[in-house]
């Protein structure tokens, strides 16, 4: 445990020194946004509010993506990554805190991203904002651990940037279906079902297990 | 260097030549086999399609299984497998994936429909593939084999939560539940029985064939790798 609370922190200090991650994170979510006012002419009638959840999902992957190929490249430089192989713990710890650091700067951009996607398309998200929150939390709880664990693989591969998604995509599916729910349903109906909530929980557990012992076997010096 | 690779060479031969008497009575069936009354000719695709899809699940739980062998064991010839395993599963699957659409646009009226079975498919496709890319971007190695077999194994984890998904979801199924149970018309049991068998043995022959052939190009790098051996093949 203190392992992951030392790793967090020194990946959200690092962060907060440069900031280079959540700032591209941010521009290329941003960047999105505006693609879709030009991938849907007539986005601004009452069409896009059924399309809201699944287009919030995409920039968010796609940020996720930005910020997961930084994760462990930042790591090479001097060596960074043999050290983080040789702590005397188990390595899935240090697995635990960059997934949660890779989370909590997801989250932060989520937050920003939703907020000027509903500004610029007139969707009122801030009238649910805390359902919101927690689908986008678990849905991010998803995509983190996997994400880190791919992302640790690809950075010691060629053309790393490219493979990532390639790796992260088709495992995406079961967060991704059950987060796209879960957001309709919090738009629609106020809360999101038992039924979607109980997906992300099943499988955000699942995958932070495979993923904390199959970090062991990914990470060497 | 173990002793599986003699086992694993007359396996193959006997699976190679049962796979040739297989094959003349595999055709010989779906031949003769009756035309369908409603779907007419397009319907013997039935003995091709479903055993692919077999075939690319048992290679995907190959690939599966002998990566985390080779994790638990660190023994290359795990690693070695579960390449053959992929490699051949892919195929499978491809072969599934085209089929499939030609049959659809005979019976449903189109290429494709996002049915729950096939959208788990198509992903795990995906996965595999990346699985391949994910090996031929990495350096070589015990690396390599290590990410692969991780990956693998996330691979069949998905399986199950995919198919999770859209239980909850309630995705309808185009697919018929069960084909075993009786929905077969009169003289298309046979046919269909040999085709899942003579594509069950030609997937192990190919698996066998292509594990193999890894084992000898391990078995040469590590010749190449030896000084001496080099030195004694020179004065020979």
């Amino acid at each position: 445990m203190r392992v992951l609370a030392a790793i967090l922190w020194k990946d959200l200090i690092t962060e907060w020194r440069s900031r280079d991650r959540v700032v591209a994170m941010l521009v290329f979510s941003l960047l999105v946004v505006i693609v879709y006012h030009f991938a849907l002419p007539e986005g601004t009638g009452p069409d896009i509010a059924v399309h809201t959840p699944g287009l919030l999902w995409v920039v968010f992957v796609f940020a996720a993506l930005i910020g997961l190929n930084r994760a462990f490249a930042m790591e090479l430089e001097n060596d960074a990554l043999a050290g983080l192989a040789l702590i005397p713990a188990d390595r899935g710890w240090v697995f635990a805190g960059k997934a949660v650091a890779n989370a909590l700067l997801l989250f932060l951009v989520q937050g920003l991203a939703a907020a000027a996607f509903g500004l610029v398309f007139d969707i009122d998200l801030a009238a649910s904002a805390l359902p919101l929150a927690g689908v986008f939390a678990l849905g991010t709880l998803g995509i983190a651990p996997v994400g880190t664990l791919l992302s640790a693989m690809a950075v010691r591969t060629r053309f790393r940037e490219v493979l990532l998604p390639i790796l992260l995509l088709p495992a995406l599916f079961p967060v991704l279906a059950g987060a796209v729910e879960g957001t309709a349903e919090v738009l629609r109906d106020g809360g999101p079902s038992f039924a979607s909530v109980q997906l992300l929980l099943v499988v955000d557990g699942i995958y932070w297990i495979i993923c904390f012992i199959g970090f062991d076997y990914v990470l060497d010096e | 260097m173990n002793g599986l690779g003699p086992i694993a060479s007359r396996l193959r031969t006997v699976s190679g030549a049962l796979l040739g008497i297989l094959l003349v009575t595999y055709v010989y069936t779906v031949a003769n086999a009756p035309i369908d009354s409603v779907q007419g000719v397009i319907q013997k695709i039935l003995y091709v399609h479903p055993p692919l899809a077999y075939g690319a699940y048992l290679g995907f739980v190959v690939t599966a299984v002998c990566g985390g062998l080779y994790l638990w064991r660190a023994d290359e010839k795990w690693d070695r497998l579960a390449i053959a395993g992929a490699e051949v599963g892919v195929i499978f699957c491809t072969l599934m994936i085209v089929t499939g659409p030609i049959w659809a646009k005979g019976t449903w009226g189109k290429w494709w429909s996002w049915d729950p079975r096939l959208t788990v498919t198509l992903l795990l496709w995906f996965v595999y593939l990346a699985y391949l890319l994910l090996r031929s971007f990495s350096e070589g190695g015990a690396r390599t084999a290590r990410f692969a077999a991780v990956y693998g194994l996330v691979g069949i984890a998905l399986i199950p939560l995919n198919y999770f998904v859209i239980e909850i979801f309630g995705g309808r199924g185009m697919h018929p539940e069960n084909l075993e149970r009786g929905s077969l018309g009169e003289g298309m049991g046979l046919p269909f029985l040999m085709g899942n068998l003579t594509l069950f043995v030609a997937f192990w022959w190919f698996v066998l064939a292509r594990w193999e052939l890894e084992n000898l190009r391990a078995l040469g790098l590590a010749k190449r790798a030896d000084p001496m051996a080099r030195a004694r093949e020179e004065i020979a």
